[in-house]
């Protein structure tokens, strides 16, 4: 088995140890210096290079021997430090990648705890295992939920190695899960800035022509032929589509980039202002909206009432012969808020009712419903940053339920 | 007697530029628009200076933000720091939505921001109401003798 086989941990463990050479003064530690002793020669088992980089916390020089000797007769080279002290301690993680702390439970002054602690407020993560001669097992058990990763007592030090390395395999497993999401982040953070980037370029040439095919079919319409005619058509309705399509890109990223504080929002006064902007919607299609009581909620007001207007505006786009009604309220369920938006549509074909929150998705011809298919991308972005989930509930022909949650706590800002 | 009002419109896009004029050669008022393409030139048309000795003094000047050379901003607050040219109407024209470009524009002294309409019909009403605004409804200090 080979641990540590991620590169990066390997360099840093060589980078730290030339940086305390050159920048600092040697630590006052048992062994009169900060630079790791290597624990023994590099046995034939040790044939990967590897060293386990340790740092001991422990005021008896023979029990640090019994524990480096535990190490190697489970196979584990170590180089290692020794310190006793909080300060020395401090300096050396700071100074130093360990692959592990080895701490006593019980030292003059301070307790092996108080290292997870200032490994937390330091900002690292380096297992710690408890090494102690005697721990109540409550006391152990309290360690563990503070932090420690484990606990091995002095008398059964040959359960040291592989309790080091299993803290080192779940050490790296969490190092890789969070360099992932970074990974995810980032690359979502360039997608958006490539979009806003993209629809943001794009509106300068594409407005010229826009306006210069529109000169054209004006001047020139009636004047060429009828092909001309029916090609000058083209050309405008395609940069006119464009254009729209990239103004909704445009707006799709920008939920992402700038969003208002998160403020007591009253979703009442959200929804009535959606309300207003589909007033024409409304009268031209006599729908009648309901409304609960609807809660106050920690959010972004403005897009809040994006929210309510794509929803409702869709209720009223995607009506059936009869007269939209439309149903919004909200209930209390555990830690979230339910809101749904419930209408009386032509309802959406189970199979699709994932796709109608992808970006630019569309179930229908323009001709039939005109859309770019942006609303509902945007509603699910605008819940998913609130720490909500954006779902549809349909049967075909007769009604559809959107329903999203918004926590009652608002989560941090992603 | 009544003259022909002067324009400046700074632009470094000859097809705004040509789509201004034609929309305002259209228009019942006659307007004489002068056309440079970037923020050095508009300071020397506006002082007068080098190939511009004879230059008018513009009623209005139209002025894009995004120029080569000095920018718009950098041409607006020389024309507002300048006792001579501050009382000259500067109309940013732009297709620039910013925020940030907005208030720093006003900040600096602008009369007026507009942002280029991405269609012909709106970019016609946008240009015929600008320059009926200022140049006709709008009063304006007296042009200086030259």
């Amino acid at each position: 088995m080979t641990f540590c086989s991620d590169p990066r941990r390997s360099s840093l463990v060589v980078d730290s140890v030339a940086e305390t050479d050159l920048e600092s003064p040697p630590a006052s530690t048992e062994q009169g210096g900060d630079h790791p002793k290597v624990a023994c020669k590099q046995g034939p088992k040790a044939g990967k290079g590897f060293n386990l980089k340790a740092l001991i916390v422990e005021d008896e020089p023979a029990d640090v021997d019994l524990t480096l000797r535990a190490l190697r007769q489970g196979g584990l080279d170590a180089v290692w430090n020794v310190c006793q002290t909080a300060e020395e301690f401090t300096d050396l993680v700071r100074k130093n990648c360990y692959d592990v702390i080895l701490a006593d439970y019980k030292l003059p002054g301070w307790s092996g705890m108080e290292s997870v602690e200032i490994l937390r407020r330091e900002g690292l993560d380096v297992p710690v295992i408890l090494v102690s001669g005697a721990l109540g097992e409550q006391t152990a058990v309290e360690c563990i939920k503070q932090g420690a990763a484990d606990y091995v007592l002095k008398d059964h030090l040959a359960r040291l190695p592989e309790s080091v390395r299993r803290a080192i395999r779940e050490t790296k497993l969490r190092e890789d899960h969070k360099h992932s999401q970074e990974e995810l982040a980032r690359s979502n953070q360039d997608l958006e800035q490539f979009a806003y980037v993209a629809s943001h370029d794009l509106q300068e040439p594409l407005r010229m022509v826009a306006t210069f095919t529109q000169l054209l079919a004006e001047r020139y319409r009636g004047k060429l032929d009828a092909d001309a005619d029916k090609y000058i058509h083209y050309a405008v309705d395609g940069a006119l589509r464009m254009q729209k399509l990239v103004q909704d890109l445009l707006a799709f990223s920008r939920v992402g980039k700038q969003g208002e504080a998160r403020v007591s929002t009253d979703c009442n006064a959200a929804l009535k202002a959606g309300l207003v902007n589909l007033e024409a919607a409304i009268h031209e299609s006599g729908a009648v909206v309901e409304h609960a009581q609807l809660p106050v909620v920690i959010a972004d007001g403005f897009q809040l009432v994006q929210v309510f207007q794509n929803l409702i505006g869709n209720a009223i786009k995607f009506r059936s012969s009869e007269p939209p009604l439309i149903r919004v309220s909200a209930q209390l369920q555990g830690k979230e808020w339910l809101f749904s938006v419930a209408d009386n549509g032509i309802g959406i074909a189970a199979e699709q009712t994932e796709n109608v929150f992808v970006i630019f998705r569309r179930l229908h011809t323009h001709t039939e419903y005109p859309g770019n298919g942006i609303g509902l991308s945007i509603c699910k972005k605008i819940i998913e940053q609130h720490g909500g989930r954006i779902w549809v509930e349909s049967q075909p022909g007769h009604r559809s339920t959107f329903q999203f949650t918004l926590p009652v706590k608002p989560t941090a800002k992603q | 007697m009544k003259t022909t009002p002067e324009i400046l419109m700074v632009d470094d896009n000859p097809a705004d530029i040509d789509l201004t004029s034609e929309v305002l050669s259209q228009s019942k008022k006659h307007f004489h628009v002068n056309a440079v393409s970037d923020g050095v030139e508009a300071i020397s048309f506006l002082r007068r200076q080098g190939k511009y000795e004879a230059a008018p003094r513009p009623d209005l000047v139209v002025l894009d933000l995004n120029l080569p050379h000095i920018d718009g901003c950098e041409v607006l607050s020389n024309i507002k720091s300048d006792p001579a040219l501050a009382r000259i109407p500067v109309v940013i024209f732009t297709t620039s939505q910013a925020d940030s470009d907005i208030s720093r524009s006003y900040q600096l002294g602008a009369n007026c921001y507009l942002k280029k309409p991405g269609n012909l019909a709106e970019f016609v009403a946008v240009v015929q109401s600008m320059a009926e605004f200022w140049l006709r409804f709008a009063s304006l200090p007296q042009r200086e003798k030259r």
